[in-house]
């Protein structure tokens, strides 16, 4: 259950302290379900919009526009298993008057001159209903307003879909009337402060009590309902009184199904499109700072504290804040922007006052960041926001009938083209407002201008603020440097091993970067192990997938930023010059210098406490937690503003209590007793080496970490020359300071950036992570609020592990312990893919000997517990059965997939070994994403799954349509919330052939897949492959982690059909060791969780599920299928079968063993696998899963899925395994499905795509023979993917090139729909009139697209949006013309189309290795971010694109007519070709004109291509 | 050289062992045959190293060096930290990269085994402990804090150096007692100098004494010391006495002059060689046929052993085929080149001669189906019998345990076959069954390596400190 808002209370006390309600912060942070699943969890998103009339003049045609608009949006929102029930739609207009006070006096209540109106939910029994109204209504009296009337708003239920009806509340409508010496803006506070008392009030008695709106001013209607249905349910909104001047309105997709009337959009002022990725730092920080919040409007805000909801929807907490904002006095301009500033950090060309604005305010508030689109009204202002990074589309258009419309997509409603004054689109931190009360349009730069001037920021920032910058490098890397022996001492107390200074610490400062690594984590998660783990290990890093994208730190670091203040926080509401009294810091890893500087007193003057974190072992571990909270406390009553905590001073007698136990227990402390934003927690430790372990200290609460232990490490290593291997290096001590925090820095970007968080003041205290394997008593005191689902172990292990390591440490006679975590060491960390087990493995397959197989399995099934299944054991349904009774070995076998392993990161042989054997298994191979030669396509060496990636390398609509399965990897075991990455070593001829790329160009693919970011996106991408090859069965590969059962019931709704469930113990062929090691949780937890959230949501029967990671033997089989897998992926075990010897090195090209490597000596030489190494491999384990079923009495997979009672827990091995609790992974409480299993055969979309039938009906004969011709057809914007079914049919009959000689040409008018001309293959040509929506062009392999505007437009092409985002994304070909302005992320990862447009967005040619783009206008920031092929002209009128490109790989130069005329006449032809398709006039311009525009453009190149090579490559591509 | 030209180190340098000696030189010396590695050679060979992420030679390393590491910091021309870190799993690494059969440990495991060329992992364990010598490095005992705890070990050979190495390294004072006037056990009398000069260990003795290891040599524990006297005395005593009972044929004609049994022809060769006393049994087999029965270790060193000397012609004979044999393939290797010549399959039945050897009877084998712990046993083939014609005959059949007299009336109780019986505890491995008492080596698990004597030395060494309360 979502709970809103929780029922203590804050009381003031002498000396201005304030308690703390215990129990409700505990219940406020506490998991409230059983099994595995959580409210929590649930993630919305949608399509949004608003109408506003320019000069406030209200009309029903608004109202009636905006719900025809929100039903046009219909396939961004969701549809309930029922057909009926909607995951939500509504309106937030401004107040009707003249209907309300109508309808009022049919109600018989009196209005007075000032009223306010509310919706108001409340139960269906009618008894708590009724108390609840009594308790509203005192609630108003106490605030001295007067309660009008109810009146029973009229509603039909026969609008309702059944999901809907079982939770439909009773909805009245509330009239309240203001004393008559009232303003309307406090009659607005009163109103805020009785509807929150109210709820408190009832929270716990009246679960339906709610309030979608009570206002003088604006009025929301919304529910559990389709769009069309809206105005069926609320008859009100047919009523033509009802007249508004603006609309907010909204459709919601929900991850789940299980209705909640309440979280509907709009809310009381906002509708949210996206998610808000730092919701877990912004809740608990409005928690901690509702203290410090201080309004002279709101004296008595503290009694309705917490101002924000801490479970729920994120768009719900995000509009309670900024209503508390708004009422606390600010508007909504100042609230939005500093709720969601644009990235200001990394923008050096920024206007310094408005610069100095956002760098005030920003160590008060953190932002509220992640994919957004918000529109909001509070009846004066219609305002419309985007995300830093501009995740979400917003389109908007003026008609000359004064009405703006911004919207989700354009085209929502049909205005005539020739009545377009203006079309445009929000750009990245962009905000966009019309002021009702003036009639004015507040453009992004108005409100810049507004914002900057009301307070001289500047002048209180230079006096205030103290940089600590670079100036003040730690000339002496350790300043004390250790002697030989207490250096042994500490390394042994804090478990630095030599592996970690070996391959962590030295590589961090040796290469500025972390180590890459590759395969997989094979470890057991700490709770399992036998050996002493660091605290840090048990801490999973969470990752955005599907329902929001990572950030790209990389490519797109332009908006993020580490920045952090070390100071007091104070009230946003009353800002002066002393609250700029703050240190600023470029990051949170701080030299010694630095933390000398801060404690410093005289320097600075900021009062800081020492805290010791050693306590004696006698007083125990949790005793001395508390004490240190006590002191913490006491030392910020005492005025401390920094609380420095430190492991720095070993003694002998004491042990030093883990530093992320300190600073959770602390934080926690200080929050609960009103403190936490009076201080600034720093961390001085030596656990902290690598950037995992900065990252949990800082989402734990801490500002800042000192990592002294890191220094003093390499430092050792620098007297003996051993980081760089330069002998030289002593001279460089500096240098390998600053080169390890620089890595660590990246680090922090990196994982930052995984959960889709831009800056670290969102990640502070955000615990954005999931704990396996510790017990209740250390999370609740210390990370509250985090999941740790399985329990485990407790603060005596903890103790005792700290005892075990003191007594080595100060035992000189111990040497530094070797390691064993990262490889394979005898005597340390048990490996699951040890080389007992590669080695019988590989006897077993290569003699055929199913003996040697059983010994592998025994080996594997009865090692030490290292996965959570191996404390799962099996309990058989009745007596042994004959094995021939059992089901076959090819129905089981029909089950495997392999994983997706690119042709790339293995050698062609291996790759295509594979694919054979799983072919002539009957099983499925998965090419993983790197393309496959279509020679293969129809042979035996197809593979059947066709993986999809965020670097879309080489997939075209021929690749797809040659698929069983088309499986969008969304995240990677080894590695989620990262890209892929394939050195460039690895990239030879026919690797570059197939990805379309540059041999020797290393490639990355992004983070996110830029078409997904937000579930209705991905819904939209099911549906680019399901129209592209219908036939095939579309499946997501998604990550184990908190949460991923609903994103897995979100993206059945999203209309896949497979689902893949990966463990965090995946492989991979090169990725940063902390990513392989720190994130992903074990499939098992996964794979439960997504079996019981399907049911829970009763969508078991639509998907199949796959689990995978680490799958090796016929029980992992049995086990798996137990905890609800149907289907299993296998991506480690069959690569050694076919030689790997898990040697790590994939990343370098030199696998000796030929699998993982394209050098052509070690692959023809030395690669021995057979495809019938894999067969042996797969046959052995088939028969393994018979011999297990027919042993426990099973006679088919089919009764195993989901049948937990077949699973028992085992006894482990350990104190803490004794202590872990699996029994949520067994659980089915509250399952309502019957199935356990998918029972249909496709999961078919909503949309059935029936103008892509008809157009592929009206020309299939065209296609067929070849002959072509052309057709012409009206679009609307829900008309989406056009084109796709088309190419898909053309590339099944021709490729991809095949029939370009003779086209079919489709003419289309109006606003096109999402991915149009998507894969668009060779023999399509589109030319639309008109405009579209995102995606244009996507995957295009060939062909052509035009877009010009309509006849007759009155608008300036050249100026106006004629198509949306990421257009042109992983285009392998074709061309594009558009005469128009395009939105952010054009052509990223175009690797071979040729375009023209007239204006571009952010990070335009990002990630671009081949093709030409030529953009006629202006462009957004960070132009050609990864540019590492092909080029681009630029025509820059105003000449600052130096400014605007991203400097890293390219250069860019001038057109000189005489020493470049190829490239002349070449920029020349392509405008000619421009102009020819699109009738562009500024095309036309620029060539009458040409010799005097050619000085304007740019030639943009990657830095390592010659300018004349670029023409060259063009002609040889063609 | 760049990243990609090191990552394929493997691929563009060949594995090349260090140089041998001409085999005119060496099959008329008693030197060791290997040339050593330079600084250059070490570094490049050690580069080829791949760094696997399973590390196959450290796994199947009996004492499990960390040789990915040492061969790294080889690369990087870090001696000392590579001297250190070899000795922090093995006490006697220059002896081991000398005599270990690697084609069947590390080497053979070594991933570019297959077909690339192994890395030289016993070449330049050898190169680091000898140059590091060489340079000055000893090994750090600044953190030693002593006890008073004194422990006896009986044996100088490697079960008991092992043991010796790991008590002084943790504070205890371990005395050595062994029978023979030098230390090494077989290291020094059973293994020719060809392949371990005895410098060498003598070396070793002079850093262990350095260590504060104290040693008692020319005392036989028995016989020149009551076990009781130790018992008394030491706080814990280690049994690390080898395995010296020689595995008879059982065929007639054993007895015959001219038959010899490999360790005592070894032994009093090397003390001849040495100019030790015990010389005087000395067997010399100059301008004789000879014929070496047995395909082990021993039976090579024998092989070689009688070249050195001067036989007019050494044939060996093995029951298995060359695949099966036991013995290191490098020794095998080398015995080929010196002149030895192999008779595989080849069963010995009877030494036949009158009053002296006049040759071996020998009948063909076949294997036949796996035996109950999975090897092939062999099955002679009626009809296939000759004689091999010879003067001497070297038998080299291998050892059996050979308890001491005074083990039981201590209560240190042995299997069947004669081994010692320790416990498996993780605080105290290796005990016997007089908690006093821990032994390990070939005593404990039967004839076997030097290298999986050292570790057990070494184990049983962690079992003592345990015993006395000091892990």
């Amino acid at each position: 259950m979502g709970v809103a808002y929780g029922g203590g209370s804050f009381a003031s006390e002498k000396g201005g302290r304030t308690s703390f309600d215990q129990e409700l912060y505990k219940k406020m942070t506490a998991p409230a379900e059983h099994g595995l699943y959580r409210s929590s969890y649930e993630k919305d998103s949608c399509g949004f919009g608003l109408i506003a009339n320019l000069d406030d003049q209200p009309s029903h045609w608004l109202v009636k526009t905006a719900i025809a608009s929100l039903n046009r949006l219909s396939h961004r929102g969701a549809i309930a298993a029922d057909g009926k029930t909607g995951d939500g739609c509504g309106l937030l207009l401004k107040k009707p008057d003249k209907f309300l006070r109508a309808v009022a006096k049919t109600a018989g209540i009196k209005l007075a001159p000032m009223y306010g109106v509310g919706l108001v939910f409340l139960s269906r029994d009618e008894k708590i209903a009724a108390a609840s109204r009594a308790e509203l209504e005192a609630q108003l009296k106490a605030e001295d307003l007067i309660f009008a009337g109810w009146r029973n708003l009229p509603t039909d239920p026969n609008a309702c879909g059944a999901e809907a009806l079982k939770t439909l509340p009773q909805i009245l409508q509330v009239f309240v009337n203001a004393p008559a010496d009232m303003d309307e803006a406090s009659f607005n506070r009163r109103l805020f402060m009785a509807r929150r008392r109210a709820e408190k009030a009832r929270e716990e008695l009246d679960a339906a009590f709610y309030l979608p709106s009570l206002s003088a001013t604006t009025l929301v209607y919304k529910g559990m309902i389709m769009p069309a249905h809206l105005v069926e349910f609320f008859p009100d909104l047919g009523d033509e009184r009802v007249e508004a001047s603006v609309v907010v309105f909204h459709q919601r997709f929900s991850t789940n199904t299980l209705p909640q009337w309440k979280l509907a959009h709009p809310f009381r002022f906002l509708a949210h499109n996206g998610e808000i990725n730092t919701i877990e730092a912004n809740r608990g920080w409005a928690l901690a700072r509702g203290p410090v919040m201080n309004s002279p409007l709101l004296p008595d805000l503290k009694d309705v504290l917490p101002l924000v909801s801490m479970h729920g929807s994120d768009s719900q907490s995000l509009d309670n804040m900024l209503e508390v904002y708004l009422m606390g006095g600010l508007d909504p301009l100042q609230a939005m922007r500093l709720l969601m500033p644009p990235a200001w950090q990394g923008i050096d060309a920024m206007d310094p006052d408005l610069r100095a604005f956002y760098e005030f305010y920003a160590p008060h508030l953190e932002p509220w960041d992640g994919p957004a689109g918000v529109v909001l009204t509070d009846g004066r202002y219609a305002c419309c926001t985007l995300d830093r990074n501009g995740l979400r589309p917003a389109r908007y258009v003026i008609t000359k009938d004064r009405h703006l419309t911004i919207a989700s997509e354009i085209g929502v409603w049909d205005y005539k083209p020739e009545d377009v004054v203006r079309k445009g689109r929000m750009g990245p931190g962009q905000m966009i407002a019309l002021d009702l009360q003036t009639a004015t349009l507040l453009e992004n730069e108005d409100i810049n201008e507004l914002l900057k001037v009301r307070h001289p920021y500047k002048v209180w920032l230079k006096k205030g603020v103290k940089y600590l910058e670079s100036d003040l490098v730690d000339p002496s890397l350790a300043a004390e440097p250790m002697d030989k022996r207490t250096l042994a001492v500490y390394r042994k107390m804090f478990n630095i091993t030599a592996e970690e200074r070996e391959e962590i610490i030295r590589v961090l400062a040796r290469d500025e970067s972390e180590a890459v690594g590759s395969m997989g984590d094979d470890t057991p998660m700490p709770v399992l192990s036998h050996h002493t783990r660091n605290l840090y290990d048990y801490f999973r890093q969470q990752f955005a997938q599907v329902t929001n994208p990572p950030i790209d730190p990389l490519r797109e670091t332009i908006v993020m930023s580490l920045q952090t203040e070390i100071g007091p926080e104070c009230n946003v509401f009353q800002p002066q010059a002393s609250h700029a009294q703050q240190i600023v810091l470029n990051s949170p890893v701080l030299s010694q210098r630095k933390l000398r500087q801060i404690v410093a007193q005289s320097e600075h003057g900021v009062p800081n406490a020492f805290i010791d974190l050693q306590y004696d072992p006698a007083e125990g571990l949790q005793n001395a937690l508390h004490r240190i909270c006590r002191e913490a406390e006491a030392a910020v009553r005492d005025g401390n503003i920094i609380i420095l905590i430190s492991d720095r001073y070993l003694v002998r007698e004491k042990i030093p209590m883990h530093a992320l136990l300190a600073t959770g227990a602390i934080h926690h402390h200080l929050v609960t007793v009103g403190l936490r934003c009076k201080c600034n927690i720093l961390v001085e430790t030596g656990t902290a080496r690598d950037p995992h372990h900065f990252a949990c200290l800082i989402g734990y609460g801490a500002t800042a970490v000192y990592p002294y232990m890191a220094y003093q490490t390499l430092y050792e290593m620098m007297k003996k020359g051993g980081v760089t291997g330069d002998k030289a290096e002593q001279d460089h001590r500096i240098e390998l300071g600053r080169r390890y925090r620089k890595a660590i820095r990246k680090g922090l970007l990196k994982i930052i950036s995984k959960m889709g968080i831009s800056t670290i003041a969102s990640y502070r205290a955000g615990q954005l992570f999931e704990i396996v394997g510790l017990g209740p008593d250390v999370v609740d005191m210390c990370f509250r609020g985090t999941q740790s689902r399985i329990k485990g172990a407790n603060f005596d292990d903890l103790h005792s592990d700290q005892l075990g390591l003191a007594g080595r440490a100060w035992n000189d006679m111990k040497a530094v312990e070797h390691g064993g975590l990262l490889k394979f060491v005898h005597g340390g960390e048990y490996h699951m893919y040890n080389p007992d087990v590669i080695a019988t493995l590989q006897a077993a397959v290569n003699t055929g000997d199913y003996s040697i197989y059983k010994s592998f399995a025994q080996l594997v099934n009865e090692r030490p517990a290292s996965a959570l299944r191996d404390l799962l054991a099996l309990v058989p349904k009745g007596a042994a059965i004959p094995v021939d009774e059992v089901e076959s070995e090819e129905a089981i076998l029909s089950r495997f997939d392999s994983a997706g392993m690119s042709l790339g990161a293995l050698s062609p042989e291996a790759h295509e070994a594979l694919a054979t054997a799983m072919n002539r298994l009957g099983a499925r191979s998965n090419s993983g994403e790197g393309g496959e030669d279509p020679v293969r396509y129809g042979t035996e060496k197809n593979s059947k799954i066709k993986q999809v990636a965020s670097g879309r390398f080489g997939v075209t609509p021929h690749y797809l349509v040659n698929a069983e399965v088309l499986q969008i990897k969304v995240a990677q075991g080894a590695k989620p919330g990262e890209g892929g990455q394939l050195p460039g070593d690895k990239v030879n001829q026919t690797i570059a052939r197939l990805r379309f790329a540059r041999p020797g160009v290393g490639l990355i693919s992004p983070p996110p897949h830029h078409d997904i970011y937000s579930i209705e996106d991905l819904a939209q991408l099911i549906f680019d492959l399901k129209q592209v090859n219908p036939a095939a069965l579309v499946s997501v590969k998604l990550v184990a982690e908190p949460g991923v059962g609903t994103v897995a019931a979100g993206v059945a709704k999203a209309y896949a059909d497979l689902i893949t469930i990966s463990g965090y113990d995946g492989g991979t062929g090169a990725s940063p060791i902390t990513s392989i090691k720190y994130a992903g949780s074990p499939f098992e937890l996964g794979l439960a969780e997504t079996h019981q959230t399907l049911r829970r949501n009763d969508m078991r029967h639509k998907v199949r599920v796959q689990a995978d990671g680490g799958l090796k033997t016929g029980l992992d089989v049995v086990k798996a299928a137990i905890l609800g897998a149907e289907s299993f992926g296998f991506g480690t075990a069959p690569m050694v079968a076919l030689g790997c010897k898990y040697l790590r090195i994939c990343h370098l090209n030199n696998c000796a063993t030929g699998v993982a490597t394209q050098h052509e000596v070690l692959r023809e030489k030395y690669f021995l696998g057979q495809p019938e190494m894999v067969i042996n491999y797969f046959r052995f384990v088939a028969r393994e899963v018979r011999e297990i079923m027919a042993s426990i009495g099973i006679r088919s997979v089919a009764e195993l899925i989901g049948q937990t009672q077949y699973l028992k827990t085992a006894e482990g091995q350990t104190e803490r395994q004794r202590r872990l609790d699996l029994s949520p992974l067994l659980s089915t409480e509250g399952l309502v499905s019957p199935a356990q299993f998918c029972t249909e055969p496709r999961n078919p979309p909503f949309d059935k795509g029936l103008l892509a039938e008809q157009m592929v009906s009206e020309m299939q004969a065209a296609i067929t023979d070849g002959s072509g011709g052309e057709w012409s057809y009206a679009v609307k914007n829900y008309n989406r993917s056009i084109g796709a079914r088309l190419s898909g049919e053309i590339a099944r009959a021709w490729g991809n090139y095949g029939m370009a000689k003779s086209p079919v040409t489709v003419k289309l008018t109006g606003s096109v729909g999402q991915s149009f001309g998507v894969w668009n293959a060779g023999g399509l040509n589109m030319i639309l009139e008109g405009d579209a929506n995102d995606y244009v062009g996507k995957g295009m392999a060939a062909g052509k697209l035009v877009l010009k505007p309509p006849r007759g437009s009155g608008f300036v092409a050249k100026d106006t949006v004629i198509m949306g985002n990421t257009c042109l994304y992983g285009a392998t070909g074709g061309e594009l013309f558009a005469a128009g302005q395009v939105g952010e992320r054009f052509a990223v990862r175009n690797s071979g189309a040729v375009a023209v447009v007239e204006g571009a967005g952010d990070h335009c040619c990002e990630y671009m290795t081949g093709g030409v783009v030529c953009v006629l206008g202006r462009t957004g920031v960070n132009f050609g971010a990864g540019f590492t092929g092909g080029f681009a002209y630029v025509l820059d009128m105003d000449r600052d694109f130096v400014d605007r490109y991203n400097h890293e790989l390219i250069d860019i130069h001038r057109i000189s007519p005489e020493a470049m005329q190829t490239q002349l006449l070449h920029l020349q032809h392509l405008i000619e070709r421009h102009v020819a398709e699109t009738g562009s006039e500024w095309g036309a311009e620029i060539l009458r004109d040409f010799r005097s525009y050619i000085g304007h453009f740019w030639v943009v190149k990657p830095k390592a291509a010659s300018i004349e090579s670029l023409i060259e490559n063009l002609s040889r591509a063609a | 050289m760049s990243v990609a030209d090191k990552n394929l180190q493997f691929l563009d340098i060949p594995r090349h062992d260090p140089e041998k000696l001409p085999i005119e030189v060496r099959k008329n010396e008693f030197r060791e045959i290997y040339t050593q590695f330079d600084a250059t050679g070490s570094k490049q060979q050690a580069g080829r190293c791949l760094a696997c992420g399973n590390p196959f030679c450290e796994w199947k390393c009996p004492v499990h060096n960390y040789i990915p590491n040492w061969l790294k910091l080889i690369n990087e021309g870090n001696l000392f930290e590579a001297a250190e870190l070899s000795h922090q799993t093995n006490s006697l690494p220059e002896m081991c990269g000398r005599i270990c059969p690697q084609d069947r440990l590390c080497e053979g495991a070594c991933t570019l085994n297959d077909g690339l060329g192994a890395v030289t992992i016993g070449a330049i364990e050898k190169y680091i402990t000898d140059e590091a010598f060489k340079q000055g490095w000893r090994p750090d005992m600044s953190n030693v804090v002593k006890t008073s705890k004194r422990v006896a070990v009986v044996g100088a050979g490697p079960a008991g150096l092992g043991c010796a190495d790991i008590l002084v390294r943790n504070g205890v004072t371990p005395v050595v007692f062994d029978k023979y006037t030098r230390i090494g056990g077989l290291l020094t009398f059973g293994i020719p100098p060809f392949k371990l000069e005895k410098e060498v260990v003598e070396k070793r003795r002079e850093v262990m004494e350095e260590m504060g290891v104290e040693f008692r040599l020319g005392v036989e524990v028995g016989k020149d010391i009551a076990f009781e006297q130790l018992l008394a005395e030491f706080d814990a005593v280690f049994l690390g006495m080898g395995t010296y009972k020689y595995v008879k044929g059982e065929f007639p004609g054993e007895n015959l002059p001219g038959v010899y049994e490999a360790l005592p022809y070894l032994v009093s060769n090397i003390n001849h060689e040495l100019g030790l006393p015990g010389g005087e049994s000395f067997v010399n087999l100059q301008g004789k046929d000879v014929v070496v029965l047995g395909g082990g270790d021993t039976g090579m060193d024998c092989n070689r052993t009688a070249i050195r000397q001067g036989a007019a012609s050494v044939t060996c004979t093995y029951r298995r085929d060359a695949e099966n044999m036991p013995g290191s393939r490098r020794d095998y290797k080398n015995s080929v080149e010196e002149g030895v010549t192999f008779l595989f399959n080849q069963q010995p039945i009877e030494i036949i001669g009158n009053g002296k050897v006049e040759g071996v009877r020998v009948v063909e084998t076949r294997l036949g189906p796996p035996g109950p712990r999975g090897r092939r046993v062999t099955e002679n083939v009626p009809g296939t019998e000759q004689v091999i014609p010879c003067e001497a005959v070297v038998i080299a059949f291998g050892f059996q345990a050979s308890p001491a007299q005074w083990f039981s009336p201590h209560s240190i109780g042995v299997h069947g076959n004669g081994r010692v019986r320790v416990s498996a505890d993780r605080v105290t491995p290796f005990q016997t069954t007089n908690p006093k008492v821990f032994a390990g080596g070939d005593m404990v698990r039967g004839s076997d390596l030097v290298v999986t004597a050292v570790f057990e030395g070494r184990e049983a060494a962690k079992g003592i400190l345990g015993y006395l309360g000091l892990q």
